[in-house]
Order: structure tokens, then C-alpha cells, then sequence
């Protein structure tokens, strides 16, 4: 039906869009002793595929989107992106904070602005595409409204319109929508599937949140506490598109929450 | 007439009632300061406003209000430019070479630590009695501000930020141009609120030690003569040069940081 299908049968040619092989990532700790955060992570994402990792908070999952982008250097194994290894900020990855991390001087405009820009648009192109996303992140009429001016999640939308601006075939998402109320953040999720559901990009979606991860995901990996490894690799079946909110009663909805709780071996509440 | 365009109502907007209380305070002490005269304190020691303002009025008039006052302005404003110019750059260039900074910094703020109005005997004979004394003064005066606030305010930018123009492959020129110097714009107008009133005084202690012109060189003189009406009247015009200064900052902060200060 799609890329991903295709792609996770082993049916096609093209590299895999991230393949993680053997990743090791330690940090000098504070008696000296190295600290382990990832060990020997496999993990490959096909092109178009939505997968969303969860684990308990500091198990690396962070860090392994800091390699992926080309901000952190492994300390052993190798990241590619392309079939090509990661040793700089990789070209069409768009990356997302938990912090919205826009330019609190520039203006809307200016903050999606200068993600056509990075990406090498012509003057005039920006001129057209900027509002575009605009209307399409229901942002219109704040174009010219600075960041501390908007709600935690306009400004959020502001920083999906950045990656956007910058068009990159594999979004790099760090808990995105962590820091926004329950409400926001499933408005969040469905603005990013229409995203998703239009251009059909590569995504890595890091979060805490089981349900968030499910609702969203193509597939569902659970890392372990640190070191971090692999202790579920699941698909998400769930029929497309979705509705969070429609799903959340569901049987099927529910049994793969239970599954991503189990295998984080932690009780719901 | 409707009532809300009557100045100075209940319904009178903020800013107008600041500048009235201003105003109004400003009046105060005026007053009080007058009425010291009345008290039967000898005019010798606190001189009074009617005096000063007659001073002002002459001196004005001879043209030399005008002359001591450029001068004093030419070499404050001469010290604090100098000062940026050459603070902010190396204020970046602490933050960027961290290990040298290490290095230089006991040395830097045993220099910023030194005060300066010893130092003017010293400028008189390096650089002369005329105006680039002044202008060294004011600029050392205020140099150490400019990069220490540059400095500090480098170390508060937002890596995440930083972080985020990396991962979109933006180039060291396009993160110094478009991230870091917007960051510490802020910070240099905080340093210029300092400045102001700092240049000023680098620029009358040098005039005090040696000058032939300035509000400093007046202020000497008339405390020569024991002329406190004189004295007086230098220190209200410098008082008068830093508030249009202050001012002038104030309208530069509203401007440029605003983002700064939701």
C-alpha cells in the first residue's frame, strides 16, 4: 500500500532512510567512570515511516536523536542517514525540541521564514510558501506577533512551520509537545499526522507519552533504562487516518498501550 | 470639551500621569531647595535654584554654557563610541576562545577592579591636556562594561537554539549574524545605560585633573573661587546631559528589546 510496507518486507533496493548500527554512546561520568547511555542499538526506519520511541527518561532516546542529526558524535557504531554515515548535521533533517527554541526577537514570519531560507529558497518562493503554511498551521493573522506574544502551542505550531520551511525528507522530533497541556498537545498530534498524511516524510518521534506514541506511530519502540536497548519493536496496525480521540476507547487502541507498558515494565496508573 | 480630553484627570492615561508626578516631584525638591535660602541657610554653601538658573541664563548668553557642555559631551560620547567598538568585539571574543579567557581573566578584572580616577594624572601626560585625555578616560571608564556585559550575555544564549541552525546545516557566519548578535543586543544596551553616566564621569575627572574647557574644568574652577552657585550649575547641566542620555537609551531599549521583556 505505501513506502513503509514495501520497504519493511525487504522488497526494495533504496537504503533504509536511518539505519542505527551497533550504537554505543557513553559520556565521561562524574567519578570518572564512563556512563553508558546507549549499547549496541540496532534500529532501521524506513522512508516514509512514522516511528515513535518511548522509554523512561534518561534512556537515551534524546541523545540518539542528537546523533542522528549530527550534533553529538557516537562513541562507537555508526548512524546513516541515506546509506551515507552521520558525521555532520545531515542535509533535509528538520529537528524539533521540546522547547520551541524560535528566535524570540523575529516575528512568525520571520521565524518560518528563515527555514526557506536555510534550505536555499529564492526570495520569491519564501514570499509565497511563508504564508501558505501560515493558513495551513492556522497561524493567519499573527504573522507579524513575536514568539512571547502566542500560547506555548502557536508557538510550537511556529516551529513545525520552521521544519516545514526547511522541507526535509526525515523529521528528527524530541518530545515535541511534552511541555504543552494534554488538550494542545492531541490538537498537536493531529496537525502533525495532516502534516504527516500530506507530504509523507520520514519521522522519528520521541516522547513519554504511550498513548501519543500509539496514536501517532507506524511502529512503537520501547528502549530500555540506560544503557538503552531494544525491548519492543512493534507495529502499530491501527486503520489510517486516525483520530486520537475516537481511538482511545477502543479494544485494539488499548491492548497496544498495554503491550508498550508491559514491555516498559511499568504498572499504568 | 468631553472630559477624558481634559489633561490631567483620573481618566488621564498612564504616561501622563508619570510625566505629571514627574513633574510634580521635580517641583518638590525645587521648592524645598529654595526655601532653604528663606531658612537662613547662607546661600554660600547650597547656593538655590533662582541663582543657578540665572547663571545658566548668562552663561547661555556669553556662549560658554554651550562650549563647556559640547566639550564635555564630545569627549563622554567620543569615550563610550570607542568603547563600544572596541568592548564588544572583544567581549565575543572571550566567549569564543574560553581558554584564553581563563587565562587573561585575573589580569582583566584586576584592571576593571582599578579605579580609574587614579589613572588620570597618568592619561594626562600619555595623551596630553586636550580632549583624547578626556576621550581615554571615558573609554577606559567604560570599556570593562561593555565586555563583561557582552560576555555574560553569550553565555545565556540558548544552545537548543543554537543546536536547532546546526542541525538545518546553517553556516558559523549565518548563526553569529542571525542568533548570537540579535541575542546580545539586550545586553548592549544594557551596557550603554551604563556607559552614559560612567563616560561622563571618566570624561569630569579628567577635566578636574588638567583641562582648559569642559563642565569639569568650570566645576574646578568655580570651587576655586568659592563659587558655589557655579559648582552648582555644572553639576545640573551634567545631571541634565545624563538624563537626556538615560532617556535616550531608555527609547533605544523600548526599541530593540523588547522581546526580552514580555
Amino acid at each position: 500500500m505505501d513506502g513503509f510496507e514495501r520497504a519493511s518486507q525487504g522488497v526494495t533496493l533504496t537504503p533504509p532512510k536511518v539505519a542505527v548500527r551497533g550504537l554505543d554512546i557513553s559520556f565521561p561520568g562524574q567519578e570518572g567512570a564512563p556512563v553508558t547511555v546507549l549499547e549496541g542499538l540496532d534500529l532501521e526506519l524506513a522512508a516514509g515511516e512514522f516511528l515513535a520511541i518511548v522509554g523512561p527518561s534518561g534512556c537515551g532516546k534524546s541523545t540518539l536523536l542528537r546523533v542522528v542529526s549530527g550534533l553529538l558524535a557516537p562513541s562507537g557504531g555508526q548512524v546513516l542517514v541515506d546509506g551515507v554515515a552521520v558525521t555532520a548535521p545531515p542535509p533535509q533533517v528538520g529537528f524539533m525540541f521540546q522547547r520551541d527554541t524560535l528566535l524570540p526577537w523575529a516575528s512568525v514570519f520571520d521565524n518560518i521564514a528563515v527555514g526557506a531560507e536555510l534550505a536555499g529558497r529564492s526570495k520569491a518562493v519564501i514570499a509565497r510558501r511563508v504564508p501558505e503554511l501560515i493558513a495551513f498551521l492556522r497561524l493567519t493573522g499573527f504573522e507579524r506577533n513575536l514568539p512571547h506574544q502566542l500560547s506555548g502551542g502557536m508557538r510550537q505550531r511556529v516551529a513545525l512551520g520552521r521544519l516545514l520551511a526547511y522541507e526535509p525528507e526525515l523529521y528528527l522530533m524530541d518530545e515535541p509537545f511534552g511541555a504543552l497541556d494534554s488538550q494542545t498537545k492531541t490538537v498537536m498530534g493531529r496537525e502533525l499526522l495532516r502534516v504527516w498524511a500530506t507530504h509523507r516524510r520520514s519521522v522519528i518521534f520521541v516522547t513519554h507519552d504511550i498513548e501519543e506514541a500509539v496514536t501517532l506511530a507506524d511502529r512503537v519502540v520501547v528502549l530500555s533504562q540506560r544503557p538503552g536497548r531494544i525491548r519492543l519493536d512493534l507495529p502499530i496496525t491501527l486503520p489510517r487516518p486516525r483520530d486520537g480521540r475516537a481511538l482511545r476507547g477502543t479494544p485494539e487502541f488499548g491492548a497496544l498501550c498495554s503491550e508498550v507498558w508491559a514491555a516498559l515494565d511499568l504498572a499504568p496508573a | 470639551m468631553s472630559a477624558s480630553a481634559l489633561p490631567f484627570t483620573l481618566s488621564a492615561s498612564p504616561a501622563a500621569r508619570l510625566l505629571r508626578d514627574r513633574l510634580i516631584l521635580f517641583a518638590i525638591v525645587i521648592g524645598a531647595w529654595e526655601s532653604l535660602g528663606l531658612l537662613g541657610v547662607d546661600p554660600i554653601w547650597v547656593s538655590a535654584p533662582s541663582l543657578i538658573a540665572e547663571r545658566l541664563w548668562s552663561l547661555a548668553l556669553a556662549g560658554d554654557l554651550w562650549r563647556h557642555a559640547s566639550r564635555t559631551i564630545t569627549e563622554a560620547g567620543l569615550g563610550l563610541a570607542l568603547a563600544f567598538a572596541v568592548g564588544v568585539p572583544i567581549g565575543i571574543a572571550m566567549a569564543t576562545y574560553k581558554y584564553a579567557n581563563s587565562v587573561a581573566e585575573p589580569l582583566v578584572l584586576g584592571l576593571y577592579s582599578l579605579p580609574r580616577v587614579a589613572l588620570a594624572p597618568l592619561f594626562i601626560i600619555w595623551f596630553g591636556i586636550d580632549l583624547f585625555s578626556k576621550v581615554m578616560m571615558a573609554f577606559s571608564t567604560v570599556l570593562f562594561v561593555f565586555m563583561l556585559n557582552v560576555h555574560e550575555g553569550l553565555k545565556t544564549v540558548d544552545r537548543d537554539l543554537v543546536d536547532l541552525f546546526r542541525t538545518m546545516r546553517a553556516r558559523r557566519g549565518f548563526i553569529t549574524r542571525r542568533v548570537l548578535l540579535p541575542w546580545i543586543v539586550p545586553w548592549m544596551i544594557a551596557g550603554l545605560r551604563l556607559g552614559v553616566g560612567l563616560s561622563l564621569i571618566g570624561a569630569v575627572v579628567g577635566e578636574l585633573i588638567g583641562a582648559s574647557a569642559g563642565l569639569g574644568w568650570y566645576i574646578e574652577r568655580s570651587a576655586g573661587h568659592l563659587d558655589t552657585t557655579g559648582v552648582f550649575t555644572g553639576l545640573v547641566t551634567l545631571m541634565a546631559i545624563a538624563m537626556v542620555g538615560n532617556a535616550a537609551v531608555a527609547a533605544l531599549d523600548q526599541r530593540f528589546s523588547g522581546w526580552r521583556n514580555p
